[in-house]
């Protein structure tokens, strides 16, 4: 297995990952598991006034899953609720210049992304008025 | 030998031995040496004097399993052997014998070996092993038929380096009537082996597993009784008709020189890859949980194959890359990753199976080195944990 040398870098310094640093806000957290992809990944996110201010992942997988949990984590800091997603599987692989047979594990990257992100506009829903 | 420190760690040696240097001295000596490039089949001179090198090379090979140089066949490595030895016996048997009995954990040699005789229309037995990795003789017994060619098992298998009782089963095929084989490429010059003292009709093992080059094995086929066996090469009539083609004087010096020194050297090279190996597993307690797979007794003295609960494989070996070169559980390349079936017929899971990894330790393998790789990978195993969600190592096992 060939891996780019962004791979090689997110994997050896796997930055945001771990536990989130303490702070203001409500955490908020996205995870998903494909065992049989061989991927299972939890992101989890501190919300403040309606954007992320900080983001730190969990991974079980290859250099390929890791190192694009670690950029989801990354571009999800900043992100503002009722904007799309700031990544994609799809963007993701061609990041890390993955292999066509590792989409399958990037997606689940993608579906923890969209578990958190979904999780956190739930909370800045507006009460519904009756 | 010492490894160039720039090297990696080097705990593959199931899957290939680096080349002993008195080995490939003699290699050299022979390639260079004009009066030795005739063909050793050719009756003027030169030729006989390139047969006299092989068959010291043969009478080599053969003391190494404690048998007649006669009943040696040369063979282009291990692979080749098997299937001689398993096509050719089954192709051979008498008419109506069409049953072959091997098990689900044999290398791929002999798995697809046995594969071609199924789609010949033989039928195949294929014995599924306890969790300790081993066939047990009772199995074999009651798997053998009257139409029964051939039983082929290994006698270390390559991947957890579980013995299996090659003796006890030799005895019940012979009491029968039906040829044993024995693929010993992973206990041959690595424990002692004695093919009589086995009782097998065949064994086939190769030079690179022992020090010597790649591309040269060998079969040995029992003089008395002799099994019928159907060559696979067809040609010059070498090798008493079962395997022509010219024979490689140069590849053959050097593994008779290979087999010479593994003898030479066997007492205490056995013990002291015994006991590295349990180092190297002391080593990794850190790691905990760790799972050895396999039985650890009887064993072949270098493989320890491990299992990390909570750990992806791939990432485990890309964490090592550069630093040690061992080999994975799983053929893991691709998104299919798909685990060893040696470990998921013992039992384990799919997923724990590509949390596996297989160290072998072998000659030139020192303390220090053992020390340093169990280092390595507890960091690696530790940090990839950390890195996993919270309870992967209970889910992922």
């Amino acid at each position: 297995m060939e891996y780019s040398p962004l791979v090689r870098k997110l994997f050896a310094t796997l930055p945001r990952c771990g536990e989130l640093t303490a702070g203001p806000g409500t955490t908020v957290a996205g995870e998903a598991m494909a065992l049989e992809r061989g991927a299972w990944v939890r992101l989890e996110a501190r919300l403040e006034g309606g954007r992320l201010v900080d983001c730190a992942f969990r991974a079980w997988g290859c250099p390929h899953t890791l190192g694009a949990a670690a950029i989801a984590a990354e571009r999800l800091v900043g992100w503002r609720v009722g904007t799309p997603a700031p990544v994609n599987a799809h963007a993701l692989a061609a990041l890390l210049a993955a292999p066509a047979e590792k989409l399958g594990r990037l997606l689940v990257v993608e579906d923890a992304m969209q578990a958190l992100l979904q999780g956190a506009s739930g909370l800045q829903l507006p009460v519904s008025a009756h | 030998m010492q490894r160039p420190t720039d090297q990696p760690i080097f705990l593959d040696h199931a899957a290939s031995a680096p080349l002993e240097p008195r080995v490939a001295a003699r290699m050299c000596e022979c390639l260079r040496d004009p009066a030795l490039q005739a063909n050793p089949s050719s009756a003027h001179g030169p030729g006989r004097a390139a047969a006299t090198i092989v068959a010291q090379a043969r009478a080599q090979v053969a003391a190494l399993i404690g048998a007649e140089p006669a009943a040696i066949v040369f063979t282009a490595g291990a692979t080749e052997s098997v299937n001689l030895a398993v096509l050719g016996t089954a192709r051979a048997a008498p008419v109506g014998h069409r049953h072959v009995v091997t098990a689900r954990t044999e290398h791929r040699a002999g798995l697809e070996s046995c594969r071609e005789l199924e789609r010949e229309g033989y039928e195949i037995t294929w014995l599924r092993p306890g969790s300790c990795g081993a066939v047990s003789p009772e199995q074999v017994g009651a798997a053998l038929r009257p139409d029964t060619a051939l039983v082929s098992l290994l006698h270390a298998n390559n991947e957890i380096g579980v013995l299996q009782d090659i003796a006890a089963i030799a005895a019940l095929c012979n009491e029968r009537g039906v040829p044993l084989h024995a693929d010993a490429a992973q206990s041959v010059g690595r424990i002692p082996v004695d093919v009589n003292a086995l009782g097998v009709a065949l064994l086939s093992f190769c030079a690179h597993k022992l020090g010597g080059p790649k591309g040269v094995g060998a079969l040995y086929v029992r003089r008395r009784p002799r099994p019928a066996l159907r060559p696979l090469v067809f040609g010059g009539g070498q090798e008493a008709g079962l395997r022509s083609g010219t024979l490689a004087t140069h590849q053959l010096a050097g593994f008779g020189l290979a087999c010479e020194l593994a003898a030479q050297e066997l007492p205490g090279e056995e013990p002291r890859v015994r006991a590295l190996r349990e180092r190297l597993w002391a080593g990794l307690e850190p790691a905990a949980p760790v799972w050895r797979n396999g039985a650890v007794e009887p064993s072949a003295p270098g493989i320890l194959n491990v299992c990390f609960p909570g750990i992806e494989g791939e990432s485990l070996l890309f964490a090592l890359e550069g630093r040690l070169a061992a080999a994975s559980g799983s053929a893991c390349s691709s998104a299919s990753a798909e685990p060893s079936y040696v470990l998921t017929a013992i039992g384990r899971s799919e997923l724990a199976a590509q949390a596996s990894l297989r160290l072998s330790l072998g000659r030139g393998t020192t303390a220090a080195e053992v020390d340093a790789a169990a280092v390595l990978l507890v960091a690696a195993v530790l940090r990839l944990r950390r890195a996993a969600p919270p309870t992967a190592s209970e889910r992922i096992a």
